[in-house]
Parts: structure tokens; C-alpha cells; sequence
């Protein structure tokens, strides 16, 4: 499914308990992944194509008509495809990542989990809200919250991550980085 | 009328440093009183960089911006000009704009419904009935006006402070290094759509100074977003001979001259082509210095806190929040003639590089977090920090206009930023503000001039 046609897409509420535990399982080992900093495990459940995004999103009058969602083109923290991913990630490897060092205490919480299965048998929406927590040194503190739509697609048996746009539910980023993942 | 000081009487802020010596007091990062007088002596009376003209193309476009800790908007008028003023009602206060952005025929305030239009006038009041004659007249009740506001090559800016000399004066001959980002080729600039903000718990000064003149910090700071970025590859040896600072009037550029380094840390191989292919063009336009101060590994800002990385096309303003905060708002600026194709590649690069989850970005915000908060120590506040770095390396440049410091990796753009800082602290009026600089260019001209050559 292209990008832009993933946005707007909408499936069909899943019925099969397998499918959707499958699903939250896969959700559930990312986020650990990411607690534990393996990163390269947490790519690894990425198809090649993946799309990972996140647009930075103004405070905008309700008749205000702009997309701020759904438009490529905008200021966005994550736009990525799994080489532009793998460049972050790389960075965090080079053992000169001073802003992690120590190292920043994760832990991702995901709730809210709904399945749809679409027109293609092989590929699945997934809907989920995420709460973001890190602490690092003494008192630095950060707590992001929002939503996420995901295209999960069925390649050698296996899902895989190959969509996901993240909606902070932040104006201001309130915090000085986002050397973290979703 | 000039903004009136309400603060007591003011200490001698030159005190605070030793340009010759190359110190710089701490509690000038720290000090809460001091951080006020900023508000009054600096940001109350500098040009202020508000929007970019693209961002606002049509009569009631609007943004909201900061001009120190004063809310503003900025709006395109129907005669294709723009206003700004601020964003607070005459009647007890209240917002009148809520939205980063947008487009409106009117502001009207949620508490008790006044309507000011896009020049700020107030135009109508909700139940004016309970008005009687003589109680208001609506001419002298709208929104307060900036005292001056002026674009230079799209970016606009405004001053509260009407006895501020032009923009173009204010610029001075900064001018001439701001068309290697403006005006290096036909069509000048654009800003990409969005802005992204983010909170760092450090004083403004630290991104201003950071970005004016701190060289040295990329290739350890920013080691790991090197790596990341090249392949693995480290920061390549800077030229010490050929890469320079140049300050003007508190605003400043450290570069390289290889015309490279900076687009090539973007990470967008058609970029660097795209840029390949108009350099020729460029020189011809700029002349062959600037074809090579741009793209160069470089940083820059412009006074008070206005920040760019040319070839990274990263643009930015550090807003400040107190003493011990800023509020940084990022944009990205392109060439308006580029294909979309290219702006997209360059939007990508950018917050790749120098988005708050940039390779190169994430690492920053700690240092100016730490260099900041540490001196909440009222003992560690009564040092003094080391800013003596080249200090002996002053030159006469033929061809750069400005105080020109040789070797990229230097502290003169950040001693001249201090210095200009303590001039316009210690002013009463802009009267007061010495000239440390002889302008070059005059007129609104800023293409090479041979009085510089001959130099
Ligand atoms: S405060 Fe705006 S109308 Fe009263
Ligand atoms: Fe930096």
C-alpha cells in the first residue's frame, strides 16, 4: 500500500483472536526492544520499505484546512525509510553518543490496540496509543504521549512493521531532544 | 515612545567581561535580574527576526511569534505589506490568537468578544450597545503596533524601539555574508511548511553563542553524528589558513572555503549536485568567495538570537524563557527555485541532521542544559569562563568585510557577541551604541565593492 493511500485507509475490525494477539505481541516485543535499546533487533521487524513518521504538528484554528498529517512534505521529526532510521540508530553505535552516556531509562506502554484487516489478506491496520516514559541522569524526565497508525505487513509468515505515523500530542516539544522511538 | 525601563538603576555591564583578556562572567547566564534587563535593553530595542515571507503569501496569512517574552502576530495586509503586533487585547488582556498559523479576516478575543482586523484596529465590540458616547473611541483602543518592521531578501523583521536605526543599519555590512543563504541564486528563499519548538532548560545566549562562532565543539560534540552521517567517518581537519571568523555588529559567521563540507553532512548526494550545477551561476551572482563560504562547513547568527547552518539549511530562533530556559523554534530554508523534489530531500536531511531527533542536534541540548544549570551554585555563578580562543589571530581580509579572525576554530565571533551584548545593555538609548564598525557597503547594494579589494 503507498504511503499516502495507507493514511486515509480504512479496514475492517478483526475477528480473529489469533490475528489479534499475534498482533499485540508483535507491538509488545518492538516497545521492549526499545526499553532495552536494541535497536537493531527493533529494525529488524521492519519490512525494507518501511515508512516511519511523525510530522510536527502546529496549533491550527479548526477551519484551518492545512494537512498537517498526512503531507510528506512538511517539517516532520521522523520521515524516514529504513536507511534514514538506520543513520540514527547508527549514531547511538559509535560509542561517542555523549547525550547517552550514561545511559537514558526507557519504558514504552502501549494500550488501546485495535486490528483491521484490509482488502490485501496480507497486510493488516493497526491503531495504538503509546506512553513514553524516560528518565535519565538525575532528574531529567520526559513523558510523550499520542497515537499511532501502523500498516503491519505478512511477509515469509512473519508481520512486519512496513507503515507507522505518530501523532505527539505535543505542540511545544517539551523537552530539549528526541533521541527516542515510538 | 521608547520602552520605558521599569527596572532600578543598572550595574556597568562591561564588567562582566574582558574582551582582550577573553573572559566572560557566568552570571550573566544566571542571573534573573540581569536576564530582565535583557528583556528591556535587548529585546525591546533590537530588530527581531519574525517570519519569513513565505510563510505568510496572502492578505490575512498570519503566524504568532515571540519578540523577547512579548506575543506577537505577524499579518500580511490586503495591500501585500505586513503588520505586526501584539498578540494581547486592549480590554483586560486576553490573547486575541491562539494558532501557530493561519488565515483570518479577523481577531476577535474569546473573553468579551472584541474584533480587531488584520492591520490590529479594533472594529467591533460584542454587545457595543453598553458603550455610551464618550466612552471609547475605537481608533485609540487597538492592538499595539511594532514601532518599525522591514524584510531583508524575505526574512522580515520588527523592532518595539522607534528611534532603532534602519534594518539595513542594524544588519550593517552582515548584509554581504547573508546573501550567500538569501540570494545565491534568482528567486532568493523559501521556508518548507510547519515550524518544530522544542524547551531547553539553558539561557538563550548559549544557542546564539553556539552557532556564531563554535567550531570546535562539531568535531567532538558531534563526533558520533559524524560517524553516523559519513559513513563512520570522523569531522575532516579543519583548514586553520583558509576558514575564518567574521563579526558585525554583534552578528556573526565562522566558515571553512571548501564550499562543501556542510551540504556533504546533509547526507543527500542530490543536493550537493543541485548545487554543483548552480555554483558557476552562483559565483557570477556573489562573487567566487561567497560561492565558497557557502556550503562550507559554517555556522552563523544574527543578533540578538537568530541562527542558521547555511549548506544544512537549518533556521532558527532561540527564544527566551528566563534564565535558565529557552524556547527554540526551527524552520527549513530553501532555494524557491528548487525542484519539490529537491526542497523534499533537503526537508528530509535537515531533521535528520538537526531536528530535535537530528544526529547532530540530539547531542547539543545537554551541554547548554548543563553549561547553564550548574550555575545555580552561587559559587561556581562567580567564575569566569575561558573564551580567549585565537585571540592573537586578528587579520585585514581584502575581500571579507567585518572584524575577520583567521582559523574556523576560534572564540572571536562569541567575544564580539558579548561585546555587543554589553553595549546594548549599558545604553541609554541607541545613541549610546558604539560603532565598533566602519560600514562598508552602503545603499542597499551588497554585491562585491572594489573600495574592498583595494583594501
Ligand atoms: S479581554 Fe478581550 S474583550 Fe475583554
Ligand atoms: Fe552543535
Amino acid at each position: 500500500m503507498s504511503i499516502v493511500a495507507y493514511f486515509k485507509e480504512e479496514g475492517t475490525a478483526a475477528t480473529s483472536v489469533e490475528l489479534i494477539s499475534e498482533v499485540e505481541q508483535r507491538l509488545y516485543r518492538e516497545m521492549r526492544f526499545l526499553d532495552d535499546e536494541e535497536y537493531r533487533k527493533w529494525t529488524d521487524m521492519m519490512t525494507a520499505d518501511v515508512h516511519y513518521f511523525m510530522p510536527g504538528i502546529e496549533t491550527r484554528y479548526r477551519k484551518d484546512k492545512t494537512d498537517q498529517m498526512n503531507d510528506l512534505s512538511r517539517m516532520a521529526y521522523y520521515n524516514d525509510n529504513l536507511e534514514e532510521l538506520g543513520k540514527r540508530i547508527d549514531r547511538l553505535e559509535t560509542g561517542t553518543a555523549w547525550s547517552e552516556d550514561p545511559a537514558t531509562r526507557y519504558c514504552h506502554i502501549i494500550s488501546n490496540i485495535e486490528v483491521e484487516t484490509t482488502a490485501n489478506p496480507d497486510e493488516v491496520l493497526v491503531y495504538s496509543n503509546f506512553l513514553v516514559y524516560r528518565n535519565r541522569l538525575e532528574r531529567d524526565e520526559d513523558t510523550l504521549i499520542g497515537n499511532r497508525k501502523d500498516l503491519w505487513r505478512r511477509e515469509d509468515g512473519v508481520l512486519k512493521l512496513a507503515r507507522r505515523r505518530i501523532l505527539l500530542k505535543q505542540n511545544v516539544l517539551i523537552s530539549k531532544n528526541m533521541n527516542v522511538y515510538f | 515612545m521608547p520602552i520605558e525601563n521599569m527596572s532600578g538603576p543598572r550595574p556597568d555591564y562591561s564588567r562582566y567581561m574582558d574582551i582582550e583578556k577573553g573572559w566572560v562572567d557566568r552570571r550573566i547566564f544566571a542571573d534573573q535580574a540581569i536576564y530582565e534587563q535583557e528583556l528591556y535593553q535587548i529585546f525591546a530595542r533590537c530588530w527581531l527576526f519574525l517570519a519569513h515571507d513565505s510563510q505568510i503569501p496572502k492578505p490575512g496569512d498570519f503566524i504568532t511569534t515571540h519578540m523577547g517574552e512579548d506575543s506577537v502576530i505577524v499579518v500580511r495586509q490586503k495591500d501585500n505589506t505586513v503588520k505586526a503586533f501584539l498578540n494581547s487585547c486592549t480590554h483586560r488582556g486576553n490573547k486575541v490568537c491562539f494558532a501557530d498559523a493561519g488565515n483570518s479576516r479577523r481577531f476577535v478575543c474569546n473573553y468579551h468578544g472584541w474584533s480587531f482586523d488584520t492591520a490590529g484596529e479594533l472594529t467591533g465590540m460584542h454587545e457595543e450597545y453598553c458603550y455610551e458616547e464618550g466612552d471609547i473611541n475605537k481608533a485609540d483602543w487597538g492592538l499595539k503596533q511594532v514601532a518599525q518592521i522591514d524584510s531583508y531578501k524575505g526574512l522580515i523583521f520588527a523592532t518595539f524601539d522607534e528611534t532603532a536605526p534602519s534594518l539595513e543599519t542594524f544588519l550593517g555590512d552582515f548584509r554581504w555574508y547573508l546573501d550567500a543563504l538569501l540570494d545565491n541564486e534568482e528567486g532568493g528563499t523559501e521556508f518548507v511548511g510547519g515550524t518544530i519548538k522544542s524547551v531547553i532548560g539553558a539561557n538563550w545566549k548559549f544557542g546564539v553563542e553556539n552557532f556564531i562562532g563554535d567550531a570546535l565543539h562539531a568535531g567532538w560534540t558531534h563526533d558520533s553524528g559524524c560517524r553516523a552521517m559519513n559513513n563512520g567517518e570522523p569531522f575532516p581537519p579543519v583548514d586553520m589558513q583558509n576558514s575564518f571568523h567574521a563579526s558585525v555588529n554583534g552578528h556573526g559567521w565562522e566558515f571553512g572555503m571548501e564550499g562543501v563540507g556542510d551540504i556533504f553532512l546533509l547526507g543527500r548526494p542530490k543536493v550537493m549536485e543541485y548545487y554543483e550545477r548552480i555554483r558557476p551561476q552562483m559565483a557570477k551572482r556573489l562573487g567566487e568567495v561567497r560561492s565558497k563560504i557557502f556550503g562550507s562547513v559554517a555556522s552563523a547568527s544574527i543578533f540578538p538570537n537568530v541562527s542558521f547552518l547555511p549548506g544544512i539549511h537549518t533556521f532558527r530562533t532561540w527564544n527566551p524563557k528566563g534564565p535558565y530556559e529557552l524556547e527554540l523554534k526551527t524552520f527549513v530554508i530553501v532555494n524557491k527555485e528548487m525542484a519539490e523534489e529537491i526542497k523534499d530531500d533537503i526537508t528530509k536531511g535537515v531533521m535528520c541532521t538537526f531536528g530535535p531527533g537530528g544526529a547532530f542536534e540530539m547531542d547539543d541540548g545537554e551541554n547548554w542544559e548543563n553549561c547553564t544549570t550548574v550555575n545555580r551554585g552561587v559559587v561556581t555563578r562567580q567564575e569566569k569562563l575561558h573564551y580567549g580562543c585565537g585571540i592573537s589571530r586578528k587579520i585585514d581580509h581584502p575581500d571579507m568585510p567585518g572584524t575577520i579572525y583567521r582559523g574556523q576554530y576560534n572564540d572571536s565571533n562569541q567575544r564580539l557577541f558579548y561585546q555587543r551584548w554589553a553595549d546594548m545593555m549599558n545604553a541609554q538609548g541607541w545613541d549610546d551604541v558604539p560603532e565598533r564598525h566602519k560600514s562598508q557597503l552602503n545603499g542597499r547594494a551588497t554585491r562585491d565593492i572594489p573600495s574592498m579589494k583595494k583594501a
